[in-house]
């Protein structure tokens, strides 16, 4: 079995002597992949990267990077030795230094890596050539948060941190950065944990995602798992990405509930027969179908551009979401009657 | 407490010890027995020292206040006339020393004194003296105080009113406030921690003032402490006082901080500050503006100024009888070589707080700056009675020689004290430039491959620079100022303009004293004025 680039062993997160984040383990496998930490605020998603860049110290477990162990109770190697680069989510930028040598002053002369990351190139990708004169308090949070990104990933570390590293940045070119962030990161293979509390940000950018709930790591999988196939009630609760309808189990491929029927679908996991679970349904479990005789009144519903998501109400007034392409030929109003496509079938039935 | 012990932490803890080790001698002096003093006081006049301090201590402060922050709104608000000039001619107010003002004041309005002989000339020979009102007593120290230390608050205040965000001042008009109600409801507030520091410092100065009150005669607590070692040769009743004297500064303290609670004041560097925009005041409101600045300004430093100018012109053998140029080299040696030693420790001492983050060096440092409330005549005295102690109890125990003759009547005691009085002033100096680095700067510094030295030297030194010349400024005119310390441990035949001009006011001779008081003030005002573009400087530039 080959070995983990980077690894967290049974550690467990604290800051202040207040445990954060207990008994962790995950690990990144190959040099160059993207993990994504996910997570509510304060949650302790910060005292982990802050942790793993020898910021904080640990009583418990083993960090290792390149087969080296960093932090574990007995060993603590300072910060400045690691070549761990963090990108704060403050602005961290040196105030008496312009942003040009701000960014510079994270090229390493005799770096340890051998990336040829082109630092010219960072500054046009994130789109700060026009304040590379200025000073930390002559720009804004957005590009000050760019800066310090451009500062980290010049530095050429091991392992890039990166703390909510576009929560400032404008929407509008959001996104263009995201994929252009990487490209880059994929391109010059430079290993990084991005810590996000916006799970879209994770799934693009990560491998894989780690679900930090209740001071533990609920899932650690890749992202069409942690959507499709969440192992908890908890993990489906923080996505808020469907909801949870009881029903009983008929069938070794079937279950019904009582407002929609019968709904058919593989199970990802046993359930006798006759026992009573909670169902999982997402936006785009659920078909329109105005000729079905199952139809549930609208009260509310939402423009996502490609997307409306209707919100229906049952009989038992439960509230189900549904996706329908915005180009799709009748769309109902608020108050309408909206049908639904039977037999309900799903690609795969995941149940609490 | 382990895990954080590194060099900088022990280097540290010992500048805070050494600091510490006189503020002990006073407090553990308070359980000694005293002479029959004690008895005597406590039964008539501690009352009345209590009173009088208090007194002159609430009417400093609010006198200050409002000169200083009056000031300061004006000019970092407004354009009016001469306000750029206003800006840095305020500061001057910090070459006269209270004991000159002191000096000044008497002069001119005692009888047959500057006023009168300004009325004789113009009017003729008449009774003008029923006429011209006497500023001596409560009054005379209460002003004398209050103008020659109001600029700790101009300064401050002023900074702080600089770092506010132009959005601050449009959310107030957004709000629909009047420039009035936004400058009590969020100008103000927002400059509170800066207007508390400087009234902080006005009062520690004003609890130690010992020059002025003692000319006019006021009983203080402060008098009270050097009249028992004095004249009364009780030391430990001098401590004790002593002791009461920071009561005092500690419980002001408590309460400023109770009252604040957690609300945060400062600038959240993250970006987006946006400067200030001086408004232009139409006709009337230029007017008041105008002249409500050139009076502070007169009153601060032309009216001393000229006083002593006219003294020195009128009698000119005075001049003639002084060394000048050796009180000269004199007084800028120390000011130097105490300004040095002081940036140095506490800039080391700041930054092992800052990367040790431990909970005792805290107190530790948070005590050490307490020196800046005792009075320098009794840090002075605990010093002397430290060294005494320690010399008899450890070194001649140990068989070494006597270290008396390396501190009493020496230069080394003299800048140690010196050190001790004015840590105060250095520290917090330095870290309210530091409070301006958000500690993820540092952080940073750290993943990019900067040692904490490194990090010191290449990130905090630079960006500190201007509050490093700000607080040498300060403590290069604290000490051009000092008086009392200096006398008790200057060596032998060593004189400053300030102890020269002492000694011939003590011996009424206020004519005398007004040739060491001008150059006091000229050399003040000329340090002042070469570094004025550091004190107020806008960082953001």
């Amino acid at each position: 079995m080959s070995k983990n680039f980077f690894e967290i062993k049974n550690v467990t997160f604290s800051i202040g002597g207040k445990n954060k984040v207990n008994d962790v383990n995950i690990f990144i496998k190959n040099e160059g992949d993207i993990i994504c930490i996910l997570g509510p605020s304060g949650i302790g998603k910060t005292t982990m990267l802050r942790t793993i860049a020898g910021l904080e110290r640990i009583n418990k477990g083993e960090i290792i990077l390149k087969d080296k162990v960093l932090s574990s109770d007995k060993i603590h190697i300072e910060p400045e030795k690691r070549n761990i680069a963090l990108s704060f989510q403050e602005n961290s930028l040196f105030p008496h230094y312009s942003v040009d040598k701000n960014i510079h002053l994270g090229v390493k002369k005799n770096s340890p890596t051998n990336k040829n990351i082109d630092s010219k190139e960072i500054i046009k990708i994130l789109n700060i050539e026009d304040i590379l004169d200025k000073y930390p308090h002559q720009i804004s949070a957005g590009e000050a948060q760019r800066a310090s990104l451009a500062r980290s990933l010049i530095s050429q570390p091991d392992l890039l941190l990166l703390d909510e590293p576009l929560s400032n940045v404008d929407q509008s070119f959001k996104e263009d950065i995201q994929v252009a962030l990487k490209q880059m990161l994929n391109k010059n293979k430079i290993t990084t944990i991005v810590v996000t509390h916006d799970s879209y940000e994770a799934f693009y950018l990560g491998n894989k995602c780690a679900l930090i709930l209740d001071n533990e790591v609920k899932q650690f999988d890749d992202p069409y798992n942690v959507y499709h196939f969440p192992n908890s009630v908890e993990v489906v609760n923080f996505l808020n990405r469907g909801i949870l309808l009881p029903a009983k189990v008929t069938g070794g491929n079937s279950l019904e509930n009582d407002d929609l029927g019968i709904i058919r679908g593989k199970f990802i996991k046993h359930y006798p027969t006759g026992s009573s679970v909670q169902l999982l349904l997402q936006p785009e479990d659920l078909e329109h179908d105005d000729d079905s005789n199952l139809k549930l009144e609208v009260v509310d519903r939402k423009f996502r551009g490609t997307n409306f998501i209707y919100t229906l109400k049952t009989p038992s007034n439960r509230l189900i979401p549904v996706a329908v392409h915005s180009h799709h030929w009748e769309q109902h109003e608020v108050n309408e009657k909206f049908g639904i496509k039977r037999p309900i079938e799903l690609e795969h039935i995941v149940c609490f | 407490m382990l895990k954080n012990l590194n060099i900088w932490f022990i280097f540290s803890l010992l500048i805070s010890l050494t600091v510490i080790i006189p503020i002990l001698t006073v407090f553990s002096s308070f359980f000694e027995n005293t002479s029959n003093y004690f008895e005597i006081l406590k039964n008539t006049f501690l009352f009345e020292y209590t009173l009088n301090s208090i007194c002159l201590l609430v009417s400093v402060l609010i006198l200050t206040f409002i000169i200083g922050t009056g000031s300061a709104y004006l000019v970092s608000f407004y354009e009016f006339p001469l306000s750029n000039f206003f800006k840095w001619a305020l500061i001057l107010s910090f070459a006269v020393p209270p004991y000159i003002y002191a000096y000044s004041l008497t002069a001119f309005f005692e009888n047959y004194g500057t006023a009168y002989t300004i009325l004789k000339n113009l009017f003729g020979e008449a009774n003008y003296n029923t006429h011209i009102p006497k500023f001596d007593g409560m009054l005379g120290s209460i002003l004398s105080i209050s103008f020659s230390l109001f600029g700790y608050v101009y300064i401050l205040t002023r900074a702080s009113f600089l770092y506010q965000s132009q959005h601050l001042i449009d959310l107030g008009k957004n709000l629909g406030f009047t420039n009035l109600k936004s400058f009590y409801s969020i100008i103000l507030p927002s400059a509170r921690p800066a207007i508390v520091a400087g009234l902080s410092l006005v009062a520690m100065e004003t609890l130690a003032e010992f020059g002025a009150v003692d000319f006019f005669s006021i009983n203080t607590l402060t008098t009270g402490i050097y009249n028992s070692w004095i004249a009364f040769d009780d030391l430990a009743f001098a401590n004790q006082l002593s002791f009461f004297l920071l009561l005092f500064i500690f419980a002001l303290f408590i309460i400023e901080n109770l009252s604040r609670k957690k609300a945060k004041y400062h600038f959240n560097a993250r970006g987006g500050f946006k400067r200030k925009e001086k408004l232009k005041l139409n006709k009337s409101k230029s007017l008041f503006a105008f002249i409500f600045c050139f009076l502070i300004f007169f009153l601060s430093f032309l009216f001393p100024l000229s006083q002593m100018l006219y003294w020195t012109i009128k009698f000119p053998e005075n001049l003639l009888d002084l060394d000048v140029i050796n009180l000269f080299l004199n007084t800028i040696y120390l000011v130097f070589l105490s300004s040095i030693i002081l940036i140095l420790f506490s800039l080391i001492s700041n930054y092992g707080n800052r990367v040790s983050n431990n909970k005792i060096l805290n107190i530790f440092s948070t005590l050490s700056i307490s020196g800046y409330a005792i009075p320098g005549v009794i840090l002075a005295v605990a010093f002397i009675t430290f060294i005494a102690w320690f010399d008899e109890n450890i070194i001649k125990t140990l068989g070494f020689l006597s270290i008396k003759k390396i501190f009493f009547g020496s230069i080394l005691g003299l800048v140690l004290v010196y050190f001790i009085r004015f840590y105060s002033l250095a520290f917090n100096g330095i870290k309210s430039g530091y409070e301006k680095i958000n500690i993820y700067v540092d952080e940073s510094a750290y993943l990019l491959g900067y040692s904490k030295r490194k990090t010191f030297m290449n990130i905090h030194v630079p960006f500190l620079r201007n509050s490093l010349l700000f607080v040498g400024i300060l403590i290069s005119l604290e000490i051009i100022r000092e008086l009392p310390i200096t006398l008790i441990l200057r060596p032998f035949n060593f004189e400053t303009f300030a102890t020269t001009a002492y000694i011939s006011a003590s011996e009424d001779l206020l004519e005398a004293a007004a040739v060491p008081s001008l150059f006091l003030i000229l050399i003040a005002a000329l340090f002042i004025m070469i570094t004025s573009k550091y004190i107020l400087r806008d960082n953001n530039e």
